[in-house]
């Protein structure tokens, strides 16, 4: 399975004229003997790139008396080493107090004694505030650089080798490539200075322990991405009708153990990483709320600067601040954001009801009975139908989140971004996903741009843009050029926002804005993003439609089966699903993106018409496995 | 989607060109706030000079420090990035603003290296283009354009050498191409953008017609001459009154004999013996920075004696390169005189030894023997040069892309070249080699955490004087102790190349000679 899927895409590699810099490099070194040395090799170079982007300026460098993230985070450090934990969340909270959970806090405390260990000067508490010299410098973006290394970049390794695992070993280390080098990521937490992919890296680990049935442990991950930045809560609707559909997949007795396995250990996880606030460690239970009132300021304002999303670009032409009180606004945000990611609860939800199929097969009470040495964990174990649902419930949560929400900052496209980047890493260059993929990750650095440029990272955002368009293979005045005749309308909308981007950009540079209007570039910015992000979230939800209906029954052809009737009913694709999966495919069980667009379309065709060919075996098999993006297509294929 | 003007493009600049293009820039580009040595000040302070005075007064000017001590060439070259440098901001070529260091002028004067670089590029395209093993030169002409040598020294520390390398490669081509007359112009044009290429010029000159030569000297020169001016920028040129090891001591023969005094003087003094000690040598021991090397025990080294030996090396070398005139032994005769001026010459600086590098880099894939005397001449070459930063950001860097660069050259390359040792000597030669390779990575580690060790020692002996005496002298020990392990290494890689080159080559004639 293996050998074949990697010959087919070499097949179709070199069949291809158009790939980027990372495809081309990939097969490179893996013909010139490079294949088990890539990963150490990426590795390195991506540290390489994350110390030479963390030369230059950092948000709030050389700007007394508030400094910025950089200050905040440091400061951090200082406050967690030298005051007891009831002080943490209260001490001098106008000069950057802590307002990120307890997680943040203990990674404060931990990059803080390795720095009071070298040099106590870069701690010291309150003598150190805005130190800023080469050494203390240095020492921060070497802490942000290790807690990537020790957290994201394994997630995204696991990541590229468990969701990927159908794939060729060139497709996976190149997926592990671009995710590593996103330049939304890279910009925030390595030149403005933010631990974000701490918590990213936290959830894409949950994502993985999902996909090989670890679901405790996904759920302890999960609870460690929100116990370092609450902002980790714009995935939760996904991840917790996820967790409730395969609770109800499962049938009364095991769903039920499942569900309250699961309840029990995310408590349990809270309320370790609250302990230190919680009365037998603190002296009183209303401490408590110290750090909960700071980790969810509801007094600020609805949106801060310029953010690309539904209440800044509409604020444009309704000024809502003059039109509604605080309280009113809050309630809306609420209420929007809340249907906007209703799609995912409702078609997570629907599907796992569709196909749960313990009132009709005992299947997994057969599985357990079989006396198999894995029993034990066989029913957490097997895999889900509606794993591939995840990604794209999860872009659409934290999409309609960033959009609808309270309180949202232009960094926090930062997590829209990430299902939408494991999305494209598998997918290829000629399919919708990809496409989707290289937009909104364009658009969500150009939405950045009026922050990173206030940092002074100005040239870094242009060559880290450069250079990871080259490496997927996109080129934005490409796309500009064969606009019209435009064979897609995502391909329109990509030509008309690039054309956008790239004479903004152009013009910034000769006009000044007029006195009247100095945040024309910010707004018009806006503007030009938020479109695009309410395009991405009216597509999540499609797609999230799509897969549900390919899960839950919609005509496949089969030709690994040719016994099995040629349309399959819901209960028979789940029950297939459900058939016990040997270990070693396990890794395989879920696989992103296997074939995708125009080839999947053509092969299901294939497959309708009888033909043998092995591109339609694999997808067809790999549908099997529940195989995400095979799925999607073949929903679109089959829909109007 | 096939469009015109990607195909188009594909014409001049295949994929994987552009590629590394792209790679090097975004790299160069986020290196742009790195250090700056003083050098970058010397760049802008000759801008300022070549601007703002008459051509008659360049060589006399000494408003700053930094005064112009390259060849005419450099100095028109620097006339012409000037008139930009006007234009985009000019306090840069003002003589008054020292020490400027605004983002308009590192954004500008960063920008120059990366543009002329292009020359570089330019010219290791075209030895792929005509090259017999055209993959495995593509290896080499992206190694050197991602040389870590030209990161370290052009786009943090600062000078321009990717932009005269390239004028270098230039001129090999055309002597590979027969183009002897093409090659000779250009390699004066070299020599009169920074005199350090004499350390190749013996065997140029050899090989190219002197009028062509003396003609582009006259160009050079003229506007000089004309004005009676050669004796004074003869002596800005060639500053003889400095000694014999630049500060930090480049890896080479001297390094191991200054080395040797040190251990010798030591010796003498732990065990009383009488032997001659010239006392000034003893005041300069051990301090690496001090200019001037004055021997402790060894008898002192003039310049005339490393002119001797540089220049009896290279005649040994050019006249076999007089019976056996093929572009491989070109080549290679061409990397020993730069190898032997580099080990012998008078005050060596470090970054020289890309002059070694970049024509041996070239025969890297010609046969194992070769290959393998890259690879120890390249790692104890680009070690050497790790002591020019010494900022905590840029250390690590310039490590972690040296180990990322050369593990992308080896892998492939050995591959293609391996070559089973073949007799029991050549297995222990073989496992020596080795070790000394790995070495470089205690070195690494010893030199990383010396800082650390110190500064440990030093908080516990706080109460103790005696101690921190001592460990002022320590101070310089990583510098010495890294000097003198590259040293070994370039001293036997330019044993093994002259082996090579002496006995080898007559019988076996590789892929380049085919040429």
């Amino acid at each position: 399975m293996e050998q074949s899927s990697s010959k087919l895409s070499t097949v179709k590699e070199a069949s291809k004229p158009e790939s980027g810099l990372g495809r081309r490099w990939i097969r490179w070194s893996h013909k010139r003997g490079m294949r088990n040395s890539l990963i150490f090799i990426i590795f390195s170079a991506c540290v390489f790139l994350k110390l030479c982007l963390g030369l230059a300026s950092y948000s709030g460098e050389n700007t007394p008396p508030m400094y910025g993230d950089y200050e905040a985070q440091r400061h951090w450090m200082e406050i967690t080493i030298h005051l007891p934990t009831n002080q943490w969340y209260t001490y001098d909270l106008q000069y950057w107090g802590l307002d990120y959970p307890p997680l943040t806090a203990y990674v404060s405390w931990i990059c803080g004694s390795v720095a009071h260990y070298i040099n106590p000067e870069w701690v010291a508490l309150d003598s150190s505030r805005g130190i800023e010299t080469t050494t203390s410098k240095f020492f921060m973006r070497a802490s942000v650089i290790a807690f990537d290394a020790l957290i994201y970049i394994p997630a995204l390794l696991i990541f590229s080798r468990t969701w990927l695992g159908t794939r060729s070993k060139r497709t996976q280390d190149l997926a592990f490539l671009m995710l590593m080098l996103h330049p939304a990521l890279l910009l925030v937490d390595f030149g403005h200075f933010q631990y974000n992919s701490i918590m990213l890296g936290f959830t894409i680990m949950a994502l993985n322990f999902f996909s090989t049935g670890h679901d405790l442990l996904g759920a302890v991950s999960f609870v460690l991405s929100l116990g370092f930045k609450q902002m980790a809560l714009y995935y939760a609707p996904a991840i917790g009708s996820y967790l409730v559909a395969k609770c109800v997949l499962l049938g009364p007795t095991d769903g039920g153990r499942l569900f309250l396995r699961l309840g029990l250990i995310t408590l349990a996880t809270f309320i370790l990483l609250f302990l230190p606030w919680i009365p037998p460690f603190s002296a009183s239970p209303v401490l408590m709320l110290d750090p909960i009132s700071r980790i969810f300021p509801f007094a600020r304002g609805l949106f801060e600067d310029k953010v690309a999303n539904f209440w800044c670009a509409s604020n444009v032409v309704m000024k809502w601040k003059k039109w509604a009180a605080q309280e009113i606004l809050v309630k809306a945000a609420a209420a929007l954001t809340f249907i906007g990611f209703l799609p995912t609860v409702i078609v997570t939800g629907k599907a796992a009801w569709d196909l749960k199929v313990w009132d009709k097969f005992p299947v997994v009470k057969a599985v357990e009975s079989n006396g198999n040495s894995e029993a034990e964990e066989s029913s957490a174990s097997l895999h889900t139908p509606i794993l591939p649902l995840l990604p794209y419930a999860l872009l659409n949560s934290s999409m309609s989140f960033f959009l609808f929400s309270f309180q949202v900052h232009e960094k926090t496209i930062l997590l829209p971004i990430m299902p939408l980047m494991l999305l494209f890493s598998g997918a290829t260059s000629d399919s919708e996903v990809y496409q989707w993929g290289a937009l909104g990750s364009n658009v969500a650095v150009f939405s950045m741009w009026p922050l990173l440029k206030k940092d002074g990272l100005a040239l870094p955002y242009f060559a880290l843009v450069l250079l990871w368009n080259r490496i997927i293979g996109h080129n934005p005045i490409n796309v500009i050029h064969t606009a019209f005749p435009f064979n897609s309308l995502e391909h329109l909308l990509s030509a008309g926002v690039y054309a956008a981007i790239i004479s903004l950009h152009l013009l910034e540079t000769v006009i000044t804005p007029p006195t009247r209007y100095p945040d024309l570039y910010p707004v018009l910015n806006v503007l030009v993003s938020t479109p695009v992000f309410v395009c991405l979230w009216l597509w999540s939800i499609k797609c999230c439609i799509q897969v549900s209906w390919a899960i839950t029954g919609l005509p496949v052809a089969d030709h690994q089966h040719k016994k099995r009737p040629s349309t399959a009913t819901a209960s028979d694709v789940s029950e297939r699903q459900f058939s016990v999966v040997p270990k070693s495919d396990r890794r395989r069980a879920v696989s992103l993106g296997r074939a995708q667009g125009k080839r999947v379309r053509r092969a299901s065709t294939h497959s309708a018409a009888g033909s043998a060919s092995s591109t339609a075996v694999t997808s067809s098999s790999s549908l099997l496995r529940g195989n995400i993006d095979s799925i999607n297509s073949l929903a679109e294929a089959s829909s109007p | 989607m096939p469009d015109s003007s990607s195909t188009s493009r594909t014409s001049w600049l295949d994929p994987s060109a552009c590629d590394v293009l792209v790679f090097s820039t975004v790299i160069k580009v986020l290196l742009f706030p790195a250090y700056r040595s003083t050098d970058f000040e010397v760049h802008r302070n000759w801008l300022a000079i070549t601007h703002s005075l008459p051509i008659s007064k360049w060589y006399y000017d000494t408003t700053s420090e930094w005064t112009l001590d390259y060849p005419p060439f450099f100095a028109y070259f620097e006339k012409i990035l000037s008139i930009p440098a006007s234009f985009v901001d000019p306090k840069i070529v003002d003589l008054e603003s020292l020490n400027y260091d605004s983002w308009s002028v590192i954004l500008f004067q960063r920008t120059t290296v990366i543009i002329t670089e292009l020359v570089l590029g330019a010219a290791l395209l075209k030895f792929v283009r005509s090259a017999v093993d055209s993959p495995t030169q593509r290896i080499i002409s992206a190694s050197l354009f991602l040389h870590p040598g030209f990161l370290i020294i052009d786009h943090i520390h600062f000078q321009y050498n990717g932009f005269m390398f390239g004028i270098l490669l230039w001129s090999i081509l055309m002597a590979r191409n027969g183009n002897k007359l093409a090659s000779g112009i250009l390699f004066a044009v070299l020599l009169n953008f920074k005199h350090i290429y004499m350390y190749l010029a013996v065997n140029q000159n050899f090989l190219a017609l002197a009028n062509a030569v003396i003609a582009v000297f006259i160009v050079s020169l003229a506007p000089f001459a004309l004005m009676g001016q050669i004796q004074q920028l003869l002596s800005r040129l060639f500053p003889f009154t400095r000694g014999l090891n630049h500060a930090y001591w480049a890896p080479n023969a001297w390094a191991l004999v200054t080395a040797a005094d040190r251990v010798l003087l030591r010796y003498a003094k732990s065990t009383g013996k009488e032997l001659h000690i010239n006392m000034a040598g003893v005041a300069s021991t051990s301090r690496g920075l001090v200019g001037d090397t004055v021997f402790a025990v060894l008898p002192n080294v003039k310049p005339l004696h490393t002119f001797t030996i540089t220049i009896a090396l290279q005649s040994i070398v050019l006249i076999k390169l007089w019976f056996h005139p093929t572009y491989k032994s070109f080549l290679t005769a061409l990397t020993l005189c730069g190898y032997s001026s580099y080990l012998f010459g008078w005050h060596v600086h470090e970054k020289a030894v890309l002059l070694i590098l970049v024509p041996l880099s070239l025969l890297a894939a010609e046969r194992h023997a070769y290959f393998r005397t890259f690879v120890i001449a390249t790692v104890a070459g680009v070690f050497s040069l790790f002591p020019l930063l010494f900022t905590p950001a840029e250390s690590v860097i310039e490590v972690i892309y040296s180990i990322v660069w050369f593990a992308l050259l080896y892998i492939p390359l050995s591959k293609r070249v391996y070559e089973f040792p073949k007799s029991m000597p050549y297995v222990i030669l073989d496992l020596l080699e080795k070790m000394y390779l790995g070495g470089f990575v205690f070195l690494q580690i010893f030199v990383a955490s010396f800082p650390v060790f110190a500064s440990w020692n030093s908080s516990k002996s706080d109460s103790g004087d005696s101690k921190n005496g001592d460990l002022s002298a320590m101070e310089f020990l990583p510098l010495m102790i890294t000097s003198v392990y590259c040293a070994i290494g370039m001293v036997w890689g330019f044993m093994r190349l002259l082996f090579i080159y002496l006995h080898e080559d007559t019988t076996y004639q590789g892929q380049l000679s085919t040429i």
